[in-house]
């Protein structure tokens, strides 16, 4: 399908910094507008990697929370088991494997809240995560304003 | 860029459009002055305009002239005005208790005028200041400037912490109007940034979950109960050659724990803005710290503080996502997937 995803993402990109910002007087404005162009830049690169990182992901927290099960409270236990008997998406099926990653990260979530949780599974947990954060295809990519005389500028 | 506007009798709307953002900021300021001073006539602003920067709160700097019974008055003015999509929830009237209360303390602050606390006037919460000489430069530390001068505004940095710390606040009744933690200030913070993630969290952050768990498992006592700024760095602050002519931003200011304000720019995510390599580290800021107050700083509490401060990025991150998706608030941010690394290493190393 032409124009493709991509090629549509980067004409708005080009048309927003070549046509609409020209006519962004307004610091306020333009600052947004930078953010809004780096943002969809980012999208670009990113967009194609989401449905093979959930997939991924799933998989991983599956096996993890698998490997946990014995060490949590009968109950959080149980709501994992059961949810590990469910059928994996289809691998094309991006909202069923957006829902599927909220389960079973919901369930990661009571995981970890639970007491006494042992070092080794702590560091299992620790490593599963940052893993995972090292693989996030999405991120925020930050433009800030330049120096301002006088002002009260900020970025938490 | 800015816009004049003088008010003789016409309404201000008529000249820079009502429902202009610009009109409306206008017509309330107007009805503010109108209202704190009843006597005032020929109200004019000139150059009001909205800075760039500003993601919790809009920023708008004007001069304003007016007579009234005492005369002609003229001043410069920077009116903050909660945005309608913010990354803090906060209140303009803890803001202005804390300006008042720092008059007169030697801490460079602007002067603080007029509160709009319901934005009765204004159409959000709002106070109007004075607005101080100064540039205001994020990366001051890192930026091009020569290595003594960057050191010498990192030292004045740290003493502008020290000084705000030892504010006298039960003499100037912040006890009264910030209120003082009921359990330890480590634990109060905790209870109130958790308060946050679960009001602002749209889906599971098992990440989150875990350093707090950590967080609650070693909250540590506090050595002091201080003034804390809450948002301390270069990016809060005027900068006039090497004098730091105003510290701004304290509608995150509260009494609480010195290490929170210590942890913040010690903390190892913000390093660009708070440090330089190899001059100014976080063993020297503590070190000159310690000098300046008398303290003794455990590392242990201060790294508990220094993961906080990672993790309430990740909330105030989580909150502009909220905002984003609620269709209140113009930039894009993501979850903070970034914060988590750093935070897990400090948990493992304390």
């Amino acid at each position: 399908m032409r124009p493709t995803v991509e090629e549509q993402l980067l004409g708005t990109c080009r048309i927003l910094e070549d046509v609409v910002a020209p006519s962004v007087a307004d610091p306020f404005a333009r600052t947004i507008l930078d953010g809004l162009v780096a943002n969809l830049r980012m999208l670009n690169g990113a967009i194609p990697a989401v449905a093979g990182f959930l997939q991924r992901d799933n998989e991983a927290t599956v096996e993890l929370l698998g490997a946990l099960g014995p060490a949590l409270p009968a109950d959080v236990a149980a709501r994992i088991a059961e949810a590990l008997t469910e059928s994996e998406p289809e691998a094309t099926d991006g909202a069923a494997l957006d829902q599927r990653n909220l389960r079973l990260r919901g369930l990661l979530a009571e995981a970890v809240r639970s007491e006494g949780i042992g070092a080794d599974a702590n560091a299992m947990i620790v490593r599963h995560m940052t893993e995972r954060a090292s693989r996030v295809p999405m991120r925020y990519v930050p433009t800030a304003p330049a120096a301002s005389q006088s002002t009260a500028s900020r970025t938490k | 860029m800015g816009t004049a506007i003088e008010n003789s009798g016409a309404q201000a709307g008529d000249v820079a459009g009502a429902a202009s953002p610009v009109g409306q900021v206008v017509s309330g300021l107007q009805r503010l002055i109108r209202h704190e001073i009843p006597s005032a006539q020929a109200i004019a602003f000139a150059g009001l305009a909205r800075a760039a920067g500003g993601l919790s709160r809009e920023n708008w700097s004007f001069d304003a002239t007016w007579n009234d019974a005492h005369g002609t008055h003229a001043h410069r003015f920077m009116l903050m005005r909660d945005a309608a999509g913010t990354l803090l929830n906060t209140e303009r009237s803890r803001e202005f208790a804390v300006l008042k209360a720092l008059e007169g303390t030697g801490v460079p602050a602007p002067q603080v005028h007029w509160m709009d606390p319901q934005g009765e006037f204004l159409g959000a919460p709002s106070v109007v200041m004075e607005r101080m000489p100064g540039a205001c430069d994020y990366m001051v530390l890192n930026g091009g400037r020569p290595l003594e001068e960057r050191l010498a505004l990192a030292r004045g940095f740290i003493g502008l912490m020290a000084a705000i710390h030892g504010v006298d606040w039960r003499a100037k009744g912040l006890d009264r109007s910030l209120g003082l933690p009921e359990d330890s200030p480590s634990r109060a913070e905790l209870v109130h940034w958790e308060g946050e993630y679960r009001r602002v969290q749209l889906e599971p952050h098992p990440e989150l979950d875990l350093v707090l768990a950590w967080l609650q498992r070693y909250a540590p006592r506090a050595e002091a109960i201080v003034l804390v700024h809450g948002d301390f760095k270069p990016g809060n602050a005027l900068v006039e050659g090497l004098r730091i002519t105003a510290k701004l931003d304290w509608e995150t200011a509260h009494l609480g724990d010195p290490l929170e304000d210590l942890g913040w720019v010690t903390n190892p995510v913000r390093k660009r803005e708070h440090q330089i390599p190899g001059q100014w580290e976080r063993r020297q800021i503590v070190d000159a710290y310690r000098e300046l107050t008398g303290r003794h700083v455990q590392e242990r509490d201060l790294t508990w503080w220094n993961v906080l401060a990672c993790w309430k990025l990740a909330v105030i991150q989580l909150t502009a996502v909220n905002e984003f998706v609620a269709g209140r608030y113009s930039r894009v941010f993501q979850t903070p997937s970034w914060l988590y690394r750093p935070m897990f290493q400090m948990m493992e190393a304390a």
